[in-house]
């Protein structure tokens, strides 16, 4: 196992996040699938109300939807929860009051669901606080899950996320609410157990917004690991360019198409990689950590056996960083 | 029917994040000014590059002209205009206080409310309700032929047609009333109704937040409370503007199998939504030379392309130069492979009219520059370009 790997899986929450449509469900998955191959008990989160990873991490049979706060085993080693934020809310309450008809009296009440509804920060207060519970239970002496890989909303929503404990610390100084927030924030600010992962695309908007989304969580005071670039397209190495793109003139290869539109085609492909690589070396530039570049996979990554195999380029890619680095 | 996306009031891009929307709403812009129109494109976060080359550097919460001389050399003619404008959550509800609010003081305590300052954005659907509130108030301007909408990336389809009912909805004032002031100032239907909430809900809540969190929520609800009346109607305005027949809406998808997956997921969304689908634009599709259909290459044929190109080459390394570039091309037919009819099959798929349905290229320059952009509302516009 490499360094970089074993760094990422030595934590006890990652935290997968970027602009929209970059591939965090994919990340957030095959990251799970690298730490159960090594035994380690993972839960992949996923928060929001898409319902994308039980679909990439089952197998043949469709998995049990789970009740929101209970991991849901999918494979040795590896489970998945979406988590609900009113399951974990009724679950913090029941741990809270004790008496569970008690609870079901609040939480079944119209007015008390009505202000939920309207209230704004308790669902990710509570996301933040059922991950912390998951991290601080027990099997005995040692922890009940290794790892929580966090399938985080986008970025805008996924810093509200993370930034709920400071607007809560600075307003509430006594009570449960307080002692349980100072807990999170804890967990959250540790960056022996906590990472950010950005995940980006090499094109304009999504390096812009992975740009503010690192300084975002540097100044939330939270540790921030490797830069996943995802969807790179393979660009393979031709240093005799020249007399490659001269050597098509005139012919006529198999059963492809004439020299010149073989050129065409070529010289499009290399005029996209230069763009490509114009954003993966200002993402290396301001970045710290190390970048990993992964490959696009040309099929796409929606089943357990494509995620499969995204895991493998996940982790030959974090081996190429730690090279690079 | 060419150019008949532009004869509509108001576009609306959707679609799901890293698709391309932001650069089809420029483009569709262009497409319109070039054809005279006074056009004005409400985007999120526009590319840099995409600013500058309009000449709008740093776009802000202010509508801003694209100047003439872009638009000159971008082909647009005298008398049509462009202008965009990036839209902003938090200044789209600070422009609601200055409106709504009862008074500066209740202004005030919002502004200063913790809740209000860090979580405006995580507020169920701001961002969404404060797009459609701004197309509102633009269009209800009436100044412009055209305005075209580039909406928040939604993973979950369609979140701001929902969010002015999530945001009116949720907030019964009447509700929040009786939960937060002192008993005496409730009706004796008010305590009916809520006697569980000022006996028992309360002093429980109150246990686990303390009561310093709980004032600080009940300020923020009780102050944007005060809002909501004049949002209440609004948001009925706003529904009835997205349903009007002038007003379109254009799904934007990618190739991914993903993106596909979830544009049919967006698209049942709209349709249960009694949204109509004015047409679809499949963007950065991976072409191939016309005339020819992207080739699979078995392993034999492969070699021969690769012993072909090499015995052509004069160089030390000719066999793995070959092999790469022959590799090289062969991914590109693959992706091409993949792409090819996915215009036809999507519009079949949704149903949409084959006329509807746009299938633009990726390109291998900058669509950011204004040259790239013009290609695009070339596509977006032409009848011929049809897969």
């Amino acid at each position: 196992m490499t360094r970089v790997v074993r760094e990422l899986l030595s934590r006890r929450l990652l935290f997968v996040t970027g602009k929209g449509g970059v591939g965090k469900s994919s990340v957030a998955a095959a990251l799970g699938v690298l730490a159960a191959r090594r035994d380690i008990d993972t839960v992949v989160v996923e928060v929001g109300r898409d319902r994308a990873l039980a679909g990439l991490l089952q197998g043949d049979r469709p998995l049990e939807p789970g009740d929101g706060c209970t991991p849901v085993p999918v494979s040795p080693h590896l489970f998945t929860l979406h988590l609900e934020p009113e399951a974990a809310l009724t679950e913090y309450l029941e741990l809270q009051l004790r008496v569970r008809r008690l609870v079901r009296l609040v939480v079944g009440n119209p007015g008390f669901r009505r202000l939920l509804d309207a209230a704004p920060g308790w669902r990710e207060l509570i996301t933040l606080g059922k991950l912390w519970h998951l991290e601080s239970q027990r099997d005995g002496a040692a922890p009940r899950w290794g790892l929580l890989v966090v399938d985080a909303p986008a970025t805008g929503h996924g810093l509200s996320l993370l930034s709920v404990p400071h607007v809560v610390l600075d307003t509430v100084r006594l009570g449960p609410l307080r002692r349980h927030t100072d807990w999170v924030q804890g967990l959250i600010q540790d960056r022996t157990r906590t990472l950010v992962l950005p995940v980006t695309l090499p094109e304009e908007l999504p390096v812009k917004e992975t740009r503010e989304l690192r300084e975002s969580v540097r100044e939330l005071g939270i540790g921030l690991g490797p830069l996943l670039a995802n969807g790179i397209e393979p660009v393979p190495e031709l240093p005799e360019l020249g007399a490659l793109l001269a050597a098509l003139e005139g012919a006529q290869l198999a059963e492809l198409p004439d020299g010149a539109a073989l050129r065409s085609i070529v010289e499009h492909a290399m005029r996209r990689a230069r763009l490509q690589r114009g954003f993966l070396d200002e993402l290396a530039q301001e970045s710290e950590e190390p970048l990993v570049e992964l490959p696009r996979l040309l099929e796409g990554v929606e089943t357990r056996e494509q995620v499969e195999r995204f895991a493998d380029a996940l982790e030959a890619a974090l081996a190429a960083a730690e090279v690079e680095a | 029917m060419s150019g008949a996306w532009l004869d509509r009031r108001v576009l609306v891009t959707v679609g799901t994040g890293g698709v391309g929307k932001t650069t089809v709403a420029a483009a569709l812009g262009l497409a319109a000014a070039r054809r005279g129109k006074n056009v004005l494109v409400l985007t999120i976060d526009p590319a840099r590059r995409l600013a500058d080359a309009l000449g709008v550097t740093g776009l802000d919460h202010e509508v801003r002209e694209i100047p003439r001389a872009v638009l000159e050399s971008a082909g647009v003619p005298g008398g049509a205009a462009l202008s965009a404008m990036m839209l902003d959550t938090k200044r789209t509800f600070d422009e609601l206080l200055d409106r709504y609010a009862p008074d500066p003081e209740a202004r005030e305590r919002i502004l200063e409310n913790p809740i209000y300052r860090n979580l405006t954005d995580a507020l169920a659907g701001s961002r969404e309700y404060s797009a459609m509130e701004k197309l509102y108030q633009l269009h209800s301007e009436g100044k412009y032929d055209l305005i075209v909408l580039d909406t928040p990336p939604a993973s979950h389809a369609l979140d701001f047609l929902e969010a002015p009912r999530r945001l009116t909805g949720f907030l019964d004032s009447q509700l929040l009333r009786l939960l937060f002031l002192p008993a005496r100032a409730m009706g004796r239907t008010g305590f009916r109704l809520f006697r569980l909430g000022s006996n028992m809900l309360l002093p429980l809540v109150e246990r686990i937040t303390g009561i310093e969190f709980l004032r600080m929520v009940s300020e923020f609800l009780l102050a944007f409370e005060s809002l909501w009346e004049g949002v209440g109607e609004r948001a009925r305005e706003i529904d009835k503007l997205l349903r009007d027949p002038a007003t379109g809406f254009l799904l934007v998808v990618g190739p991914d199998p993903v993106q596909r997956r979830r544009a049919a997921e967006f698209w049942e969304r709209l349709d249960q939504e009694e949204i109509h689908l004015a047409g679809m634009v499949v963007n950065r599709i991976h072409d191939w030379p016309a005339g020819h259909a992207p080739p699979a290459l078995d392993e034999a044929a492969r070699a021969k392309a690769i012993d072909q190109l090499a015995a052509r080459l004069d160089v030390p390394t000719a066999r793995a130069s070959a092999t790469a570039l022959i590799d090289l091309i062969l991914r590109q037919a693959a992706l091409a492979r993949r792409d090819q009819g996915l215009g036809a099959t999507l519009g079949h798929e949704l149903p949409l009219d084959a006329r509807d349905v746009r299938v633009i290229p990726l390109f291998a320059e900058d669509v950011h520059a204004l040259e790239g952009l013009g290609r695009m509302a070339e596509r977006l516009v032409a009848e011929a370009d049809r897969v």
